[in-house]
């Protein structure tokens, strides 16, 4: 028994893409945590998504790492650098990569091949997903409704879909109220007071 | 349950999440700069995510993935409160080092 596993482990190549995506996710959130400069932090946290992305690709979960990558590496990312580069936390260390061109020809080589990783990843990811549930599939997975029997899908996203708005509904529309107050609460709380204004005319912010 | 996901053993899976776990609460730990304890945060999420997947893929039951997509949407809005917070304090104490936040009067 043991003996075949490890077998399989040896020849599939979605075993050894997630090595390769688990090797940098662990690196890059070891350097979130212990760069000096929080925009390199920054950085490496958007390179942990992108991996994380690939790893649910081989996995065959394509609509969450689509979701990953507009999410998180989109969304998210753009606020926490936003914040980041209106606070203007140690900004004179920024261009250090430009000094070094074998460091940067590198990065760039890092970059690409890491990149062109991810795709095999997310194309990978559609063979091996035979399985019901699994990923893009040609046939349709009856999919069972909690009480009105079953209801048929094609492919992750429709799955997904259905179960989001058959299953899970009331939770759904409580998400959006959510996100509705946490904006109105991100908008009072960011935003000065008009009296602070007059007192505060010469400070950036 | 299925063993594997697409030939990876879940215990491989549950292992990475397990170790992006404890890096987020070293991160949220040892930093002092409120935003990298912000990314640690998210680096949390984002191994309950993964342990949502995995699950969902070994038990062949698409829940798991429903609640991941959950999960994002929770993590968005915590980001967008939590970065007004950081930008309110930062107005008023002039620094995001979290050792000055001693007491919760401006």
């Amino acid at each position: 028994m043991d003996e075949i596993i490890y077998m399989n482990l040896e020849s599939s190549p979605s075993f050894l893409l997630f090595i390769f995506f688990g090797t940098v996710t662990v690196i890059t959130a070891l350097s979130v945590v212990f760069q000096k400069n929080p925009v390199v932090s920054a950085v490496s946290l958007v390179f942990t998504f992108f991996a994380l992305a690939g790893i649910y690709g081989i996995m065959g979960a394509l609509f969450i790492a689509t979701m990953q990558v507009l999410v998180y590496a989109g969304a998210i990312m753009v606020l926490i650098v936003f914040v980041l580069m209106l606070l203007s936390q140690r900004a004179e260390t920024l261009s250090r990569y430009r000094k070094h061109p074998i460091r940067l020809v590198l990065l760039s080589i890092f970059a690409f091949g890491f990149f062109f990783l991810l795709y095999s990843a997310l194309t990978t990811g559609v063979p091996h997903s035979d399985q019901m549930g699994k990923g893009y599939a040609l046939t349709e997975y009856s999919y069972p409704i909690q009480g009105t029997g079953t209801v048929n899908a094609k492919g992750n996203v429709a799955t997904v879909g259905a179960s989001t708005y058959l299953d899970y509904i009331l939770p759904f529309e409580m998400i959006s109220i959510l996100l509705l107050v946490a904006v109105l609460g991100a908008v009072i709380l960011a935003k000065k007071r008009l009296t602070e204004v007059e007192q505060t005319k010469d400070t950036v912010l | 349950m299925n063993q594997f996901v697409n030939g990876i053993p879940i215990s491989y899976i549950l292992g990475l999440a397990g170790i992006l776990f404890s890096i987020g609460v070293l991160g949220v730990l040892i930093r002092r700069n409120i935003v990298i304890i912000f990314m640690s945060v998210e680096l949390i999420l984002n191994s309950v995510n993964l342990v949502f997947v995995t699950f969902s893929k070994a038990l062949s039951h698409i829940s798991g993935e429903t609640i991941v997509f959950f999960v994002m949407a929770i993590a968005a809005a915590e980001a967008a409160v939590g970065l007004a917070l950081v930008i309110a304090i930062f107005r008023h104490k002039k620094s995001t080092n979290v050792d000055e936040l001693q007491s919760m009067r401006w």
